[in-house]
Parts: C-alpha cells; sequence; structure tokens
C-alpha cells in the first residue's frame, strides 16, 4: 500500500534505530567483499525488495504480523497513545519478532539469499 | 566450494536475514504507531473513552465544589465552543454531512462510509482527498523532528 512505503522512506531518514551490532567476528571485514558492496547490488537488482515482499508474505500467512501488532495495542494501551514512539513500539516488538520466526521460513529467505550471493560472485 | 567462502556467505546471508526482518519490524511498528494517533483502533477508543468518563464521573463525586470545568479536559472558550483532547479542526464529513473533529475523523468515516451504496468517482476522490489530508495530518502532528 502507498502508505506504508511512504512512512518507511521517511522513517529511514529519521528516528529509525541503529543497526543490531554484527554479530560476526573481526575477520570477515577482511574476508569477504563489504557487506555495503553487496547491499548495494541487492538493491540496485530489486532483489532486496523481492526479498523484503517474500518475507513480508511468509510472516503475514503464519500470523507473525498480527501478534506483532497484538504486542503493539497491549502496549499502547497501557502507556497510552499519546505518549507512544514508533521507538517504545519496535523495542517491544524486537526480541520477540526476532525468535518467534518459523525455522523453516528462515531457511527459506537464507536460501534465496545464499542463492543470489553465488550469483554476483566475481 | 571453500570452507571459508561458505561461512562468509552464511554470515552474511545470516545478516542480510537480519536487516531485512528488522526492516519489516519497523514498518509494522509505524503502522501501529500510525494507527495509535490517528484513533484508528476502535476498542482502544471505546476503552479510553469509558476510562475518561469514569474517571470524570469519579472526579465530579469526590469533588464538594463540584466545578465541572477544572475536571473534565474540556474547556470552553470565549465562544462558547469546547476543545476536546482530540485534534481541534472540524471538517464537515462529506458523507454525511456532519461536522466531526479531525482526531475522530478517520473512525468516523470507517463506519459512515460503509452506508453509501453506490459508489461514485466523487466518493473515490473524497477518500483519496481525504486520505492525503490525514497522512499530511498524522505527519505534521507525530512525524515532525522535533
Amino acid at each position: 500500500m502507498s502508505h506504508s512505503h511512504k512512512l518507511v522512506i521517511k522513517r529511514s531518514s529519521m528516528s529509525r534505530p541503529p543497526p543490531p551490532p554484527p554479530t560476526t567476528n573481526k575477520d570477515q571485514q577482511h574476508q569477504n567483499p563489504s557487506l555495503q558492496e553487496i547491499n548495494i547490488k541487492l538493491i540496485q537488482s530489486g532483489e532486496k525488495e523481492r526479498l523484503k515482499e517474500l518475507l513480508r508474505e511468509r510472516l503475514l500467512e503464519c500470523g507473525w504480523i498480527d501478534e506483532m501488532k497484538a504486542l503493539c495495542r497491549a502496549f499502547t494501551r497501557k502507556k497510552g497513545r499519546n505518549n507512544v514512539t514508533v521507538d517504545d513500539l519496535v523495542h517491544v516488538i524486537s526480541p520477540k519478532g526476532r525468535a518467534s520466526v518459523p525455522n523453516s521460513m528462515k531457511a527459506e529467505l537464507l536460501q534465496r539469499i545464499r542463492a543470489f550471493l553465488a550469483s554476483t560472485a566475481d | 566450494m571453500s570452507g571459508p567462502n561458505e561461512d562468509n556467505n552464511t554470515q552474511l546471508s545470516s545478516h542480510i536475514f537480519g536487516d531485512l526482518l528488522d526492516s519489516i519490524i519497523v514498518d509494522v511498528a509505524s503502522e501501529c504507531h500510525r494507527i495509535a494517533k490517528l484513533g484508528l483502533d476502535r476498542n482502544l477508543e471505546e476503552e479510553e473513552e469509558e476510562m475518561r468518563l469514569s474517571a470524570q464521573a469519579r472526579a465530579r463525586v469526590a469533588d464538594p465544589s463540584n466545578s465541572s470545568e477544572t475536571n473534565t479536559k474540556y474547556v470552553v472558550d470565549i465562544f462558547g465552543q469546547t476543545h476536546p483532547s482530540v485534534a481541534t479542526e472540524i471538517f464537515e464529513c462529506m458523507n454525511c454531512g456532519r461536522s466531526i473533529a479531525a482526531g475522530r475523523f478517520a473512525p468516523h468515516l470507517e463506519k459512515c462510509m460503509g452506508k453509501v451504496i453506490p459508489i461514485s468517482s466523487y466518493h473515490i476522490s473524497i477518500c483519496l482527498y481525504l486520505s492525503i489530508m490525514i497522512d499530511s495530518y498524522y505527519d505534521r502532528e507525530f512525524c515532525a523532528i522535533p
């Protein structure tokens, strides 16, 4: 929907929370092409958008998005809707959200990402 | 494929997946934030309304002087108009002709438009116009950089 695209564009330039710190060791930075390069290829080829849509669709199908929305509503009810910020809600749903992605779904996405990486390897 | 390359690819993939997931989390949070601020969650609206009314009633009962002005969120201005705590801009609903406060407009429209049987391009343009207005209201009120 056009609304959510507009919000995404705005959000990414404003109060978007910092990306999670890299969990990998420092060696990675010496060995592989930079994550930035890969990201650029992902975006330019349109694959990033396709992957995101695929993930969103899967998450919708399995009820994950409904679950996250319920968490947001519960938090909003407690804190009061005039006091709630986007950052609040991100922090509310991130831990549970990251932990509750079905393994099969994660595997499917990872496989597709790996396929993309293989296809762009020089 | 060589070992180290595979490991790198695995780590990279995980990182990229994490990025995608985080991005969707932000989307969901933003959408819920918007719904909350625009009063589109009807259950929440009804709950809040009940809580507000009961708090008012309790305050009225408890206060010996029983001055209603100080105990409610409604202030009467010099023109005799009340200003509720939701957004004060008043719009006339193109559908039913009623005057609706901006903060109540979205939920009103949800109910109101449901009663229209013929869908004309007029109605569609009004809906588009209104959603643009509601969006810009949301942006101005809740997304402006402090």
